[in-house]
């Protein structure tokens, strides 16, 4: 146990800077929010390893892509704190972008909640930037909006070219907003404070898109409306909590 | 007296080959009197010399597109308002060519939507539309900023203009909107006659015109931006070739099929062919359309729903009213011109 301690001790000591986070202040923490990709238990692979899906199919996943925004802290005492307007878009291919850390008020935390996709305020708001920069390749054009979540791959049951099967879902109009709440119980309180650092580790499971229909009868949902609204549904199912971390660290008097 | 003349024609030359300097007072966004608030924020995007500057750089270099070939200013030319003039369907890469005549850019701020389907909601993503579409740019967001980032002068002038050299999407999309929001046409003839300046004196037949416009036009083209900015069917018969629906392409609902924007009329006697597809050449054909080729339908606007009637004298006079709403000032408006270096 002491054993134990002391190696996290020293791992929040070395993880520290590389979150760039200097120094909090003393009434704020930091927390970070790992995603880690998966098919069903598996970590997920791209383009190489072959899944199989609820109907038996084969298939294979190449590009993953989702929008995380809107955070939102909760705790028992039925307090919240919102980081409205934080943007954090996940890509499966880039290790950078699976996991960030937000600082935020000291204090003991339950609950951790966000939009899976973009609230309508920021598709009507015109050119934003950071990772809800249009040049992020998660905006459509012609009919103004974000690509809240992208899964793209292939399977030969889909009679397409390439047998490429496709999944662009966005749409921020009533009534197929494709946004989704994400209510995510932490199981237990966190402590967050100058002298702690915590993980919350979130799985996110691509195989929960693909339970509805097999990829032989729908392959190919690219703009907005009822087939992308009962997509959403299906891939606010894919998140689940993994597990927290929770490190704390000595503070230096100076 | 000798030198004078050669100083003068010195300057000119200079004038001319610089193009036009632009100074802070060059870039005042104007609300003219009895308009309504624009409704475009320019707060969130503050005009400055520099990002106007940049953005009619940006309007005028055929960098956007994927081959180096079309720029923003291809398909919208200035002395036609903005639109492609004499091209029912614009073309862009490769000689492809849309399905759609290109929209005149003026009085930008106002506009609630854009395109002819209305299915762009913001000024600043507008030029998203013809950027990535393969037939006009051909081109994505992603490489416009690759390729800036690389040209020659870009990265100082992004410095200049955000305090950032590094170029985002944001900023060649915001610096696009400081320029193009600067197109503001209220100046035609009509303005000074509505303001009762000189060279607002409208001719008897103008005034005709105007109360005929008044009668048949103005529930969709009302004044003073001669549109309400809504979407209607006009009872254009459907081409079987382009098979476009209009707006229904955006919201999917059947409700919308076959209705485009309605466009702004202020210079229109500049900016033929006309609507949506460039099929008409003239006003007259435009008015003729109105009087006797309307396609009944369940979209059909509910002003096409009865006749118009209109007799050969009362077109003639309608659109010499039209030719009221040509604004030279802003036609010829030197802040628009592609700055030479």
């Amino acid at each position: 146990m002491n054993y134990l301690l002391r190696l996290s001790l020293f791992l929040a000591i070395l993880l520290l800077p590389a979150y760039g986070i200097a120094a909090p202040a003393p009434d704020s923490g930091v927390v970070t929010i790992v995603i880690e990709p998966m098919f069903g238990d598996q970590p997920l692979q791209l383009s190489d390893k072959q899944y199989v899906d609820n109907f038996g199919d084969t298939l294979y996943i190449d590009l993953f892509r989702f929008y995380m925004t809107d955070l939102d802290f909760g705790s028992k005492a039925d307090t919240t704190f919102v980081l409205a307007g934080y943007s954090h878009l996940v890509d499966a291919e880039d290790k950078n972008t699976r996991s960030f850390s937000v600082k935020i008020p000291a204090g003991t935390y339950s609950s951790f909640n966000f939009t899976a996709g973009v609230d309508s305020v920021d598709n009507t708001s015109g050119a934003n930037g950071g990772d809800l920069d249009p040049a992020m390749g998660m905006y459509w054009a012609w009919n103004t909006g974000y690509i809240m979540a992208k899964l793209e791959g292939h399977s030969n049951v889909c009679k397409t070219l390439h047998h490429a099967f496709e999944f662009h879902i966005g749409g921020y109009m009533p009534p197929y907003n494709a946004a989704r709440n994400i209510d995510l119980s932490l199981g237990k309180e966190i402590t967050v404070g100058s002298a702690t650092l915590n993980k919350i580790i979130i799985k996110a499971d691509v195989s929960k898109w693909l339970t509805t229909a097999s990829l032989a009868k729908v392959n190919s949902i690219v703009i907005p409306g009822k087939d992308a609204a009962a997509m959403a549904d299906n891939y606010a199912k894919m998140y689940s909590l993994d597990g927290i971390r929770h490190f704390e660290y000595p503070v230096i008097k100076q | 007296m000798k030198y004078v003349v050669t100083a003068c024609i010195g300057a000119l030359i200079l004038y001319c080959s610089f193009g036009f300097d632009i100074k802070p007072e060059d870039i005042r966004f104007v609300r003219p009197d009895g308009w309504p608030k624009p409704v475009y924020d320019l707060s969130k995007n503050k005009i400055t010399v520099d990002g106007f500057k940049l953005g009619r750089k940006l309007f005028f270099d055929p960098i956007l597109s994927r081959d180096g070939s079309t720029s923003c200013a291809s398909c919208h030319t200035q002395w036609s308002a903005f639109t492609h003039v004499d091209h029912g369907l614009s073309h862009g890469i490769n000689g492809l060519k849309g399905k759609r005549n290109s929209l005149t850019l003026f009085n930008l701020a106002w506009n609630k939507a854009f395109m002819w389907d209305g299915g762009i909601n913001h000024l600043e993503v507008q030029p998203l539309g013809p950027i990535t579409n393969p037939v006009e740019m051909g081109n994505t967001l992603e490489n416009v900023v690759k390729k800036l980032d690389t040209a020659k002068g870009y990265r100082a002038r992004f410095y200049l203009a955000f305090g950032d050299s590094a170029i985002t999407g944001q900023h060649v999309l915001k610096a696009l909107a400081q320029f193009t929001v600067m197109f503001e046409s209220f100046n035609s003839k009509y303005d000074k006659y509505t303001r009762h300046e000189p060279g607002g004196e409208m001719t008897e037949q103008e005034l005709h015109g105007l109360a005929l416009f008044r009668k048949h036009c103005e529930s969709c083209h009302n004044e003073p931006l001669f549109t309400n900015y809504s979407f209607q069917n006009v009872g254009l018969s459907l081409d079987t070739e382009l098979k476009d629906y209009g707006r229904m392409a955006i919201t999917q609902d059947p409700h919308d099929s076959l209705k485009f924007k309605v466009p702004s009329l202020r210079n229109v006697a500049m900016s033929y062919p006309y609507m949506h597809d460039g099929r008409f050449r003239t006003l007259l054909q435009v008015l003729d359309h109105y009087t006797n080729t309307i396609v009944q339908g369940p979209t059909l606007a509910k002003e096409f729903r009865k006749p118009m009637v209109l007799s050969p004298q009362d077109k003639t006079d309608i659109i010499e009213f039209l030719k009221t709403l040509t604004d030279k000032d802003f036609l010829f408006d030197m802040r628009f011109r592609e700055e030479r270096e």
